[in-house]
C-alpha cells in the first residue's frame, strides 16, 4: 500500500502547446512551447538554475531524453524518459512528484509529448496476438466491452453519444484543443462505424502535442506564486491484459478501481462524487468514459447512463468531467495526455479556465488508463 | 518476424506450448489445457493462470460455447483482412469454462447477439489450421 504523499508537493507552473496535426512543428518545438509557458507561469526566469531535473513522458520516440535536453538547453542534470502505455503522462508526473517529495530536488520540470501524426497511421501499430491471428486495434479492444455492457445494463449507442456531444462542446471552449465543433447525438449515431458500436465520434482524436508542469516542494510553493496547487494523491495500478485474465468480466476497468481506492485513501476522500469538484478522465472512447464514471465510484455500476442523461457531468452540472474536451476533442498525444489533464485541472483550481470555468473548484481528479487496458494512473490535486 | 499466408494474412507461429492446440485444430478438435484444480484455461501457456501449477494436461473439449461480447471490424486496418470485412470478433464463453477471443464465421453481422450459441469452426490456411466460431448448425 502506498504511503501518503498528500500536501508535500506543489504545482506552480503549467503550460501546453496547441494540440492538433502540428505538421509545422517538430517535437522539440512543441516541448519548448509547453515548457516555456510553464516557466513563465511559475515566474521562472532562469531555468538553467531553477530546474534541477526533468521527467519526460513519451510513447513513440525511441530516444527522448537527449532531444528534451537539447530542446530546452538543459544539460548536465538528470533527465529521464518514461513510457507506460496511454497513462504515460500521469506516471511521468508521478515520478516527478515522488522525487520532490523524497527531497532529491526542490524544483523539477515534468513534460509529456508525442507526435504520432508523423507516423502515417492513426493509432498504435496493429498487433497480432499469439494463436488467434486476429488484427487488434485500440478501438477493437475497447469495443469488445460494449456489447456485454449494453446487454447487462440496458444501455446503447445513444447513451455513449451524449458523452461525445458533451466533450465536443467543452472542446469548443478550450483555446488549445484540436477539434472545435459542436455535434449532435444524431451526428454521432449516423457517423461511419469504426469498430461496432464505436462510430467516428466515439473515438478520441489522436493528435500531436506537448504539456508541461513545474513542481516544487509544497513549502516553497508561495515563493513562485500566490496560488500554488498541492498534490493530494498520486498513484498507478497495473493489471493483466483483459484478454489473458480469466477473471476479467469486460464490464469494468479493474486497474481504475484499484487506483481509485488508493488515491481516495491518500487524499482522504470518502465520497468522491460529493467531494470532487472537477474531473478529467480517460475518454479514448465514449464507453471508456462511461465505465470510468462507475469504476471511479462517481456512481454505482450500471448507473452511468442515468447520470449522463441527467447532465451532472456537463460543465453546468454537479461534477463536470473533461472540461477541456478530453482526449475526444482536446486531442490525445499519448505521452502528453496525463500532463495536459494536470494543466487543465490546475487552471480550473486557480479560476483561470475562461468560458469553461467550473465554479469554486477546490479539488480535482485526473485519470489515465493505458494498454488493452492494463494500467491506470490517477492524480488528485487541490487547494493547499 | 511474422509469417504470412499466401493470401497475405499474418499467421500464428506455433511454439512448443501451442503446438498441440494447432495439431488438434488440424483434426477438427478444440483441444485446451486443463488444470487438475482449476479446470480448462485458454490461451495456451506454460502454467495455469489461477494456481500457477504446471501439472496440466491437454484435453479435447466439445467446442461449444456462446457469444459473451463482440465487436465488428468494418475497416480491416491490415489490407489482408479487407476481403473479410465486415467481420465479427467475439469473446466466446466455452461450455467448458474459459473465454476465447475469435472471429465469428458464417454469420451475418445483423445476426450477432450476446448469448448466440456457437461452435468451433476450422479453416485450413496453407500449413496451419485457424480456429474461429460459427453459429451452431445443430
Amino acid at each position: 500500500m502506498s504511503k501518503n504523499i498528500r500536501d508535500k508537493v506543489a504545482i506552480v507552473g503549467v503550460g501546453a502547446c496547441k494540440f492538433g496535426e502540428n505538421w509545422d512543428m517538430s517535437r522539440e518545438d512543441m516541448i519548448v512551447e509547453a515548457a516555456y509557458e510553464a516557466y513563465a507561469d511559475a515566474g521562472i526566469e532562469d531555468p538553467q538554475k531553477q530546474i534541477e531535473a526533468v521527467f519526460c513522458g513519451a510513447v513513440y520516440p525511441n530516444g527522448g531524453t537527449g532531444e528534451v535536453a537539447e530542446a530546452l538547453k538543459l544539460f548536465d542534470r538528470p533527465i529521464s524518459k518514461l513510457s507506460n502505455y496511454c497513462e504515460t503522462g500521469t506516471d511521468t508526473f508521478r515520478y516527478g512528484v515522488m522525487c520532490v517529495a523524497a527531497g532529491m530536488y526542490d524544483t523539477v520540470l515534468v513534460v509529456g509529448f508525442d507526435k504520432p501524426k508523423d507516423r502515417g497511421v492513426s493509432g498504435p501499430s496493429v498487433s497480432f496476438d499469439r494463436v488467434r491471428g486476429l488484427p487488434a486495434t485500440p478501438a477493437g479492444w475497447f469495443s469488445l466491452c460494449a456489447a456485454r455492457y449494453f446487454q447487462t445494463f440496458d444501455a446503447g449507442r445513444e447513451d455513449l453519444a451524449k458523452i461525445a456531444v458533451k466533450n465536443h462542446h467543452n472542446g469548443t471552449l478550450a483555446p488549445k484543443s484540436m477539434l472545435k465543433r459542436e455535434i449532435t447525438v444524431d451526428d454521432v449515431l449516423n457517423a461511419r462505424i469504426i469498430s461496432w458500436p464505436f462510430g467516428l465520434y466515439d473515438c478520441a482524436a489522436q493528435s500531436d502535442g506537448a504539456a508541461a508542469a513545474v513542481i516544487t516542494r509544497a513549502d516553497l510553493g508561495r515563493s513562485f506564486r500566490d496560488d500554488p496547487i498541492n498534490v493530494k494523491a498520486i498513484t498507478i495500478a497495473v493489471g493483466a491484459n483483459p484478454q489473458s485474465d480469466p477473471n476479467f468480466d469486460f464490464l469494468s476497468w479493474k486497474p481504475t478501481q484499484v487506483a481509485a481506492k488508493d488515491a481516495y485513501r491518500q487524499a482522504g476522500i470518502t465520497e468522491p462524487f460529493r467531494e470532487l469538484d472537477v474531473c478529467q478522465v480517460h475518454d479514448c472512447f465514449t464507453l471508456t468514459e462511461m465505465l470510468t464514471y462507475e469504476d471511479l465510484g462517481l456512481c454505482k455500476k450500471g448507473e452511468a447512463k442515468d447520470f449522463v442523461a441527467s447532465g451532472v457531468f456537463e460543465l453546468s452540472g454537479e461534477l463536470p468531467v473533461n472540461t477541456d474536451g478530453g482526449l475526444k476533442t482536446f486531442g490525445h498525444p499519448t505521452g502528453a495526455t496525463g500532463v495536459r489533464m494536470i494543466y487543465e485541472n490546475t487552471l480550473q483550481l486557480r479560476g483561470q479556465a475562461g468560458e469553461r470555468q467550473v465554479k469554486n473548484a477546490k479539488l480535482a481528479l485526473s485519470h489515465n488508463i493505458g494498454g488493452a487496458p492494463q494500467a491506470c494512473g490517477i492524480a488528485i490535486i487541490g487547494h493547499p | 518476424m511474422a509469417i504470412f499466408a499466401s493470401d497475405g494474412r499474418p499467421l500464428p507461429q506455433p511454439t512448443p506450448t501451442t503446438q498441440p492446440f494447432f495439431d488438434a485444430a488440424k483434426k477438427r478438435k478444440l483441444r485446451l489445457q486443463r488444470c487438475p484444480r482449476d479446470g480448462f484455461f485458454y490461451y495456451p501457456r506454460s502454467r495455469c493462470p489461477k494456481c500457477l501449477g504446471d501439472d496440466w494436461t491437454w484435453q479435447d473439449t466439445n467446442g461449444l460455447g456462446e457469444i459473451y461480447s463482440y465487436t465488428v471490424d468494418r475497416i480491416a486496418h491490415d489490407p489482408a483482412f479487407r476481403a473479410f470485412a465486415p467481420f465479427a470478433v467475439a469473446l466466446v464463453e466455452l461450455d467448458c469454462g474459459p473465454r476465447m477471443t475469435a472471429r465469428i464465421a458464417d454469420c451475418e453481422v445483423s445476426d450477432l447477439r450476446v448469448g448466440l450459441p456457437v461452435e468451433a469452426h476450422y479453416e485450413d490456411v496453407d500449413d496451419i489450421t485457424l480456429v474461429s466460431f460459427r453459429p451452431r448448425t445443430a
